[in-house]
């Protein structure tokens, strides 16, 4: 069974569109990475997996339970960190927790105590004094406490210093270990580069493509730099050769395609120095982004 | 039931401050009421100095004010209808708006909970709290017809309260249709006490004159007017029907339209 599955799933506001015909689907066990920059729809489609939103068209299920039908049997496997964090401003941090555990009739609530010692968050504070990355600490907490199969995360590190992401991160893996299934959502790439086994890019509402983290950025692109006073090098030119910068002797480009014609041309130039490595995900992200 | 002992906790504060104030002014004015029998002459001076039609407008032509429940009809029903409904417009109006505009709406819907359960604990909660304010009225009403040394007709007087709380349920159900149909929580509340407010004015002006007696059906408050209680020990069966059905299709759409609506971020 999939943790998550969907089906050409399409979100329109009013006049705005959502997303567009996303279909793609999550093996349990897995850390899924969902990126685009803001407004690519990463929220409509995390929102309408929860059934805050209901889809326009298309379906979706979460361990083969309708996202609609079944909404409430899913939200007991599933813990929901928003990207905003909003929670009661009368309540201490702990009354809320508290009264989240009590939805999931969770009974260790130990494990609150845990959590909050290890992400150093005061449980006596009331929410309206919290910062926003104390806030953002108990929306962690908060998904993690009732141990569910699925957590789905909602640019989750925002707010979040350095530190406590680490810890956090630590956290999730622990998780992992336990056999959750983790969805992320982020426009930070070098965390997601971090965490999943594989990535789905959303640009404009629409699926650019899934891809095992490792073959985005292995088999696809070059990273190519390199130094030579050759005047020829203005002209340099080949197909696949993306996103050209020279800056004087250097010149750097991306490179996409046989790696044998490219060494071809390169023998032909006098250089100083050559550097062919793996892009980053950043680079291969803005390449799909084009 | 976590949200509703939450709504209910949450809400106790109100509660008590509205049960004090609406208890002190029922107390103050019926223990003027002893005085008033005192001096009937005076009083039946005063009260003809009136003009007709402002007596007319609030019922004072129908009403014996010489006897204790004619005295209670006419001093102290008025301020338990306008109160109560003023009071459960407020509080229905925040159940679900409120939740929204704070977006603390995310946190409940990710819980395991269906949205019709969430639904039906808010509306107890503000059901709830209706009958305490009720229940706080007819004690201090108790109370305060003590002060007379008459007996008050147990049976109208409740049909009285029964016709009040009536109302209070119906304001709330309208008030708590548009918490789900509109988004901001402080239009809403205004919304809400302008329709109290106007079903009010709509029922003085209705006793007025003949031409404006059409208005009447335009107010709840005329529904549950003392004189008409008083006279007929009974609420009219089609202002009774008109409350309930109002009452009952607000609290259906309420659902109907929640179950399909979008919570926008």
């Amino acid at each position: 069974m999939k943790a998550v599955e969907m089906n050409d799933l399409t979100k329109y506001y009013k006049k705005s569109r959502g997303i567009e015909n996303v279909s793609l689907s999550i093996e349990e066990g897995e850390i899924f990475g969902f990126i685009g920059p803001n407004g690519a729809g990463k929220s409509t489609a995390i929102r309408t997996l929860l059934n805050f939103i209901h889809p326009t068209n298309g379906t979706a299920a979460i361990f083969g339970k309708d996202i609609v039908s079944d909404s409430k049997e899913i939200k007991k496997l599933v813990g929901y960190l928003p990207s905003e964090v909003h929670y009661y401003d009368d309540m201490k941090a702990i009354d809320l927790l508290q009264y989240s555990a009590k939805f999931h009739e969770y009974k260790n609530t130990n494990r609150i105590h845990q959590l909050a010692e290890r992400l150093q968050l005061d449980l006596h504070k009331k929410i309206e004094d919290l910062s926003f990355g104390n806030r953002k600490k108990v929306g962690i907490i908060q998904a993690l406490l009732h141990e569910p199969k699925l957590l789905i995360l909602d640019e989750p590190t925002g707010g979040l210093d350095p530190l406590m992401q680490n810890i956090f991160f630590e956290l999730l893996t622990e998780e992992r270990n336990k056999g959750a299934t983790i969805f992320f959502s982020s426009h930070i790439l070098s965390e997601v580069q971090k965490m999943c086994d594989r990535v789905a890019i959303i640009k404009e509402g629409k699926l650019v493509t899934v891809e095992k983290v490792e073959t985005l950025i292995k088999n696809n692109l070059k990273k190519v730099s390199l130094i030579s006073e050759d005047s020829q090098i203005a002209d340099f030119d080949l197909d696949g050769v993306l996103n050209k910068e020279t800056n004087g002797d250097h010149i750097t480009f991306l490179y996409s395609g046989e790696i044998k014609p490219l060494l071809n041309q390169l023998t032909a130039l006098d250089m100083k120095d050559l550097l062919i490595q793996e892009p980053s995900l950043e680079e291969v992200f803005m390449h799909y982004y084009e | 039931m976590l949200i509703y002992n939450r709504e209910i906790r949450k809400n106790a504060k109100a509660l008590f401050i509205w049960g004090i104030i609406l208890g002190g002014i029922i107390l103050m004015t019926l223990s003027i009421y002893p005085q008033f029998t005192q001096d009937q002459e005076t009083m039946n001076d005063l009260l003809s100095a009136y003009p007709d039609s402002f007596k007319q407008a609030f019922g004072m032509d129908r009403l014996d004010i010489g006897t204790l429940l004619g005295f209670y009809g006419m001093q102290v029903h008025f301020m338990t209808t306008l109160i109560g409904s003023i009071y459960a417009v407020m509080l229905a109006s925040n159940m679900i708006a409120k939740e929204e505009n704070e977006k603390t709406i995310e946190f409940l819907l990710s819980k395991p909970i269906t949205r019709t359960r969430i639904m039906t604990e808010k509306s107890l909660a503000v059901l709830t709290n209706i009958l305490l304010l009720n229940a706080i009225n007819v004690i201090v009403c108790l109370i305060g017809f003590q002060f007379a040394d008459e007996g008050i007709p147990m049976k109208t007087f409740m049909v009285l309260i029964f016709g009040t709380i009536l109302l209070h349920i119906t304001f709330a159900a309208v008030a708590f249709l548009l918490s789900v149909m509109m988004k901001k929580s402080r239009t809403i509340t205004s919304v809400s006490l302008g329709l109290v407010l106007i079903s009010y004015f709509f029922g003085v002006v209705s006793g007025i004159t003949e031409e404006m007696e059409v208005l009447k059906y335009a107010s709840l408050f005329k529904y549950v007017d003392a004189a008409d209680i008083i006279s007929e020990g009974a609420i009219d069966i089609l202002y009774l029907s008109i409350m309930i059905g109002i009452t009952i299709i607000s609290t259906w759409l309420s659902y109907a339209f929640y179950l399909k609506k979008d919570i926008a971020t």
